[in-house]
């Protein structure tokens, strides 16, 4: 049986391995917790009552909530000018504010320099476990909630995330304050069980070793960072048990399996753990948010203005990628964008969906202004779209993928969750319901369980048009959906994108298949060059000698693979 | 200004150098942070007391041989630590642990091999002369820092800029999928590129254990970070900030430790570290990456 040290020993290592958990389930790579965990152990044991004025549990009490604090307000001073960094480094950054840490409490006279403080031990097993539990909870109620997932995406696909109309900037945010709130939480029961608290139990091979356990762990399952500490911890005790003392030994073989599991084990220790997902029963086919009980939105009547360009145009250095566009979309329309490659499209849209800020005119989107206004306040607006080359998260499900589409009209979830309150679960089924219904649209209604980069192709280029749907858009943008696709499942994308129209949705389609655009569209809209060549109904265009020129090249050099 | 420590500044501070360029070269080409280099120094310095000590070579004639090792450690560690992630999405984080994992295994065989106490090269190992550089004095083992640094970091330098290998490695940095389809055996350049890297950080080890005359376990942690720091000061996979970010840093800490107090010497590469990357996070000579949509 392990012992009393080493019982609290996996669990408040544990609660600092979920401490990288919760950046790294938001593809975040930080070092800084050994720095939140040093300010919050010595501030603690500076400021909060000796246990013999108020009691031990009272004492640890007020210990906890003060360096909780602390670490939050740490990483939320660290995080302000860090936030933009990505991958590495942002590790390096957190780790060189580590550090400084270290080295100014070493420095710090009052703290006890070098030496450190001495810290009235009161953390049992008992309440190291009670306080895991806790954290672990925390993760559990958060990984299905909308936040949980919105972190998820980003992790996947930064970029597709907000696109999605997920706030990047300020979920990165909360993901680090809380990150620096549970080391924060580390660092004070730390102080309270070991006595003796030195600047250098917050080095970085502190922080290096809560990542290890977090990652051998794993970090996707909430369960993982529990694993890897249990692991960590007994290793070297089993190697004990079994008579491998030999100095070197011990260290080797830590390092062994460490290096198998990570090259064996791609999702950690609880990757082990078979997953199951669930497809909710579909009822009703309406993908109306206001029937799927999530924010209603009002779609522009026909007629109505839904985007409007004017002069617009983008360059990159010398090349003119588009030109003075004047565009005008309203309520209702199927609008056709063509032309040769090169000819400025996907440029165009990203400009509309706010990806791209143009160089010069203007651009009008549902009542935002795209490129002036954050991206994810674009998609919010009811803008949504699917992307040329495949941009879906790709180890989240086909279902996970929809549910982050409706990320703008699902109410957020994580704090009744925490509560268990009723309503969370109402919400969450009628997402789940509604996000089904979107795969159902589709045609994928039996593929919702599989991760998005099995699926096929096609499957994959037909799930951003369920994700993209999720989000209830006015305006849905499909930039190049049949592209891969055979004749059948191009004409039945051709009939969901007619029927869609008939719903009342605003859809601007980039497409090469001419056929498909001609059949589909009520206006089509020909691009060469970076400037509009004409505009018109299928009959105009296809009449027009000049789009025929353009788009298919003279005959000698046809070479139109369609 | 003081003639002595500035000197001593830069001989610490080529050793930086050296360390870093090896470690943003990896960075560089590889897109992965290899956390085992630190460890290569470390392998490096008692492997290099040993051949002096055991081998009876002089310490110029271990130099070369430290290199090879260093270099066949480097094949190992990317054959092990990191080929067999290719194409994992997670590789990034993967890398990291793989090669900590790596580190450690390389550390327990020292301990096994050499224990865990300091060693010393022998006595009499270093040449007595020493030099009178404007009023200050200066070992040869000094003198034989900066000129090995020089001479390695152009010798890289020319082998990125001028050669076919080379050509493979800026190609690999660019873009390995694309470097694949010109036909750019791309496996290769990878562990060349991991040999070349773990070479100069093991000169640098056996350099570093000659300017103090120890070798430790724990040698590779302090410098490890400052490598880092160094690396994001420079500019990441830039070869030339490496080598000014690292004579900079061994200044700012020699006149840090003179002016200041030595207990604050390792806050200045953090102080740097951090300033840059907030205001300049491409370095002093990275060049920012265009994010592709």
């Amino acid at each position: 049986m392990p012992g009393d040290a080493t019982l609290v020993f996996i669990a408040i290592g544990g609660i600092f391995a979920f401490s990288f958990y919760a950046v790294l389930v938001a593809g975040q790579l930080s070092l800084g917790q050994a720095g939140f965990a040093a300010i919050a152990a010595f501030g603690s044991a500076s400021l909060a009552p000796a246990p013999s004025e108020v009691g031990e549990i009272p004492a640890l009490l007020i210990a906890v909530a003060i360096g909780m604090s602390v670490g939050a307000l740490a990483s939320i001073v660290l995080g302000l000018p860090t936030m933009h960094l990505r991958g590495v480094f942002l590790a390096i950054a957190t780790l060189g504010f580590a550090e400084a840490v270290r080295i100014l409490i070493i420095n710090t006279e009052s703290l006890g320099g070098a030496q450190g403080m001495s810290v009235p031990k009161v953390v049992t097993p008992a309440i190291a476990w009670v306080f895991l539990v806790l954290v672990a909870y925390w993760f559990w109620r958060q990984g299905p909630s909308r936040y949980g997932r919105a972190l998820a995406a980003i992790r996947e696909d930064e970029l597709a995330a907000r696109a999605m109309g997920i706030d990047v900037g300020r979920h990165r945010l909360q993901a680090f304050v809380t990150s620096g709130a549970v080391a924060g939480l580390y660092g004070v029961l730390w102080a309270y069980f070991v006595r003796l608290i030195a600047p250098e139990d917050f080095s970085f091979t502190t922080a290096i070793d809560g990542l290890v356990t977090a990652v051998v762990g794993g970090s996707t399952l909430f369960v993982g960072p529990i694993l890897g500490s249990v692991f960590l911890t007994l290793v070297p005790d089993l190697q004990r048990a079994i008579g491998i003392d030999a100095g070197w030994i011990r260290p080797f073989l830590a390092s062994l399996l460490l290096l198998l599991v990570i090259l064996f084990l791609p999702g950690g220790l609880a990757g082990l753990i078979p997953r199951r997902v669930r497809m909710p029963a579909i009822t009703g086919t309406d993908l109306g948010s206001a029937v799927a009980g999530l924010d209603p939105r009002r779609h522009p009547a026909a007629g109505e203005q839904v985007v409007r360009l004017r002069g617009l145009s983008k360059d990159y250095g010398g090349v003119h990628a588009v030109r003075d566009v004047d565009l005008e979309v309203t309520g209702g329309e199927i609008v056709g964008l063509i032309g040769p490659n090169g000819a400025g499209k996907t440029t165009l849209v990203n400009m509309i969906s706010g990806l791209v800020r143009g160089t010069s005119g203007t651009v009008e989107v549902l009542g935002v202004r795209p490129g002036r206004t954050a991206v994810h306040r674009i998609a919010a607006a009811g803008v949504s779209r699917t992307f040329q080359h495949s941009r879906l998260f790709p180890r989240l499900t086909a279902l996970e993928n929809t549910l982050v589409g409706s990320h703008v009209v699902a109410r957020p979830t994580f704090l009744r969750r925490l509560l268990w309150l009723p309503s969370a679960r109402h919400d969450e089924r009628q997402a789940l319901q509604h996000a089904a219904r979107c795969l159902e649209r589709v045609g994928l209604a039996d593929k919702g369980a599989v991760v998005a980069s099995a699926l096929s192709y096609g499957d994959q280029r037909r799930l951003e048009i369920a994700r993209a749907l999720a989000a209830d858009p006015s305006l849905l943008i499909l930039d190049e959906p049949a592209a891969g696709m055979n004749r059948v499942e191009a004409e039945q994308l051709s009939d969901l994108i007619g029927a869609l129209g008939r719903d009342g949705l605003t859809i601007l389609l980039i497409e090469h298949n001419v056929g498909m655009v001609m059949r589909t569209c009520t206006r089509i809209v020909v691009l060469n060059f970076g400037e509009v060549l004409a505009t018109g109904t299928p009959e105009e265009i296809a009449g027009n000698p000049e789009v025929v020129e353009a788009y298919l090249g003279s005959a000698e050099t046809e070479e139109e693979p369609r | 200004m003081d003639i002595q420590q500035l000197l001593n500044g830069l001989f610490i501070g080529s050793i930086y150098a050296l360390f870093a360029i090896g470690f943003t070269l990896v960075f560089g080409v590889l897109d992965r942070l290899n956390l085992a280099h630190p460890a290569v120094f470390t392998v490096a310095a008692f492997v290099g007391i040993e051949l002096v000590e055991v081998g009876g070579l002089s310490i110029w004639a271990a130099l070369p041989v430290v290199f090879v090792v260093g270099g066949l450690l480097g094949l190992v560690i990317e054959r092990v630590a990191f080929r067999p992630l290719k194409g994992r999405p997670d590789a990034h984080f993967a890398g990291l642990i793989s090669s900590i994992a790596l580190a450690g295994m390389f550390i327990a065989l020292l301990q096994w091999r050499y224990g865990p106490d300091t060693k010393r090269f022998p006595a009499e190992s270093f040449p007595e002369t020493t030099y009178k550089v404007l009023g200050a004095q200066v070992t040869g083992v000094q003198v034989a820092i900066l000129l090995i640094t020089v001479v390695l970091a152009v010798g890289l330098h020319l082998l990125v800029g001028r050669t076919r290998l080379g050509r493979g490695m800026r190609a690999t940095a660019e873009n390995p999928t694309a470097a694949r389809v010109v036909g750019i055996n791309v496996d290769r350049v990878s562990a060349t590129t991991l040999a070349i890297s773990s070479a100069l950080g093991a000169v640098a080890g056996a350099l570093f254990a000659m300017n103090v005359n120890s070798a430790q376990l724990g040698m590779g942690s302090a410098i490890e970070l400052k490598g880092l720091a160094v690396i994001v000061v420079g500019g990441m996979a830039s070869l030339p900030g490496a080598l000014v970010g690292g004579l900079l840093l061994g200044l700012a800490e020699v006149f840090t430790v003179q002016y200041i107090g030595s207990s604050w010497r390792d806050l200045v590469a953090f102080g740097l570290l951090f300033l840059i990357l907030v205001a300049r996070p491409q370095g002093l000579f990275g060049t920012r990456k265009v994010r592709e949509v």
